[in-house]
């Protein structure tokens, strides 16, 4: 739809598209539509020669002499994931023993540095912005909210976002972080792992899944919606 | 996306019926220079913007509707995701941001000539609105004067 906008002000457009369906109803200028899962635009992540290949298909549609351009990547070699797993769908495994999410965050920490060491600084970490270093602190906040505490609050909460707005940003920042630490851990893990491992056999992935379940319960339509974001 | 009949039925039917805005005709604009001569911009979908700027907040009036600029010269490191949906699979972006937005992809395509230029700024949307109309009322037409100002003559769209 941006497309479209821009294109009226006089600017050419290539638009990547995932849902083919949409493309055809809005009908930008020049899509591309891509068979990969959201998440995944451009096919492959640590692939450049792959992700070029998609942007210059891509911008090859700016050389079509009329339009509306709807031209198919070709998924021969797709290779990205196809779905994800909800946590609802994964089974949970308790830990071996009573682990919390504070000494997972701990235990992980390591991992987590190492990965954004790795990757000359870039992490998903940071909606909070509460440092890593103190997120147990975060953790003890989401207890008190899987808890049901409905007066559990942080200092470090900026007057402008709203208390369920920010159990949203600590728990995508938990995510985050676990994630990140795990694939440093275990760089052979695909996504269907991560999800499984994260859902069904970490303390955190326990946790965010009982804020949800707590935020639930509510009838405050804000945090019901938190809910929905956090783990389905 | 995988096609729609490769997805779960819940996620099916939610695209099935997804409110698009439905168009007949197509706004359209001849590029006159060679992509190698062109000033290209990314834009994206994806609630991408800076470390240190607003993330995008759903209780925010209108929120939804606003945009990040992220200066395409930036670190890429300083660049996160605060998009407001479950629907997709967050870990592509954390191993590797340009799965979403292929930040370093046109720097080397602007190194080797294979376009002109790249534009000062790049802008980020957040996607999946229900009802987009102050999107392309508004701040859409508000980018697109930006990107006329800072002389863009392509965009290059992306999703999450």
């Amino acid at each position: 739809m941006l497309a479209r906008v821009f294109e009226e002000h006089g600017i050419a457009t290539t638009t990547i598209a995932m849902v083919r369906e949409h493309a055809e109803k809005v009908k930008p200028p020049r899509a591309l539509f891509v068979p990969f899962f959201f998440g995944f635009a451009l096919g492959k992540p640590d692939d450049a020669e792959y992700q070029s290949r998609v942007i210059e298909a891509a911008l090859d549609l700016l050389q079509a002499p009329q339009g509306p351009v709807l031209t198919d990547f070709p998924d021969d070699d797709a290779a990205v994931p196809s779905g994800m797993p909800q946590a609802s769908q994964v089974t949970v495994e308790p830990p071996p023993t009573e682990r919390s999410a504070a000494d997972e965050v701990t235990a992980l920490r390591a991992f987590y540095e190492r990965w954004v060491e790795n990757h000359a600084g870039r992490t998903a970490v940071g909606l909070c912005a509460i440092p890593q270093r103190r997120f147990r602190g975060v953790v003890r906040f989401l207890e008190a909210c899987a808890h049901g505490d409905a007066e559990a609050d942080m200092t470090e909460r900026p007057a402008s976002v709203s208390r369920p707005q920010f159990i949203r940003y600590c728990a995508d920042d938990l995510k985050a972080f676990y994630y990140e630490a795990r694939m440093e851990q275990n760089p052979e893990a695909d996504e269907d792992a991560l999800h499984r491992w994260f859902w069904g056999n970490t303390a955190g992935g326990k946790l965010i899944a009982a804020v949800a379940a707590a935020l639930n319960n509510t009838e405050d339509p804000n945090l019901r919606a938190i809910a929905y974001g956090l783990a389905r | 996306m995988p096609r729609l009949e490769t997805l779960s039925e819940v996620q099916r039917r939610t695209l099935e019926f997804f409110p698009c805005i439905e168009h007949d005709a197509t706004p359209w604009v001849t590029p006159v220079k060679p992509l190698s001569q062109s000033k290209v911009a990314l834009i994206t979908s994806a609630g991408l913007h800076l470390r240190d700027d607003k993330p995008f907040n759903r209780d925010d009036p209108g929120g939804e509707f606003t945009y990040r600029v992220i200066p395409s010269d930036c670190n890429p490191a300083d660049v996160i995701q605060s998009h407001f949906s479950i629907g997709f699979d967050h870990t592509g972006i954390y191993r590797d941001l340009n799965v979403t937005f292929p930040i370093d992809r046109l720097r080397e395509l602007a190194e080797r000539g294979a376009v002109g230029s790249l534009a000062e700024n790049y802008y980020s949307f957040m996607g999946a609105l229900r009802d987009p109309r102050r999107m392309i009322e508004e701040t859409g037409p508000e980018v697109a004067r930006r990107l006329q100002d800072e002389g863009v003559d392509v965009a290059l769209l992306t999703p999450t």
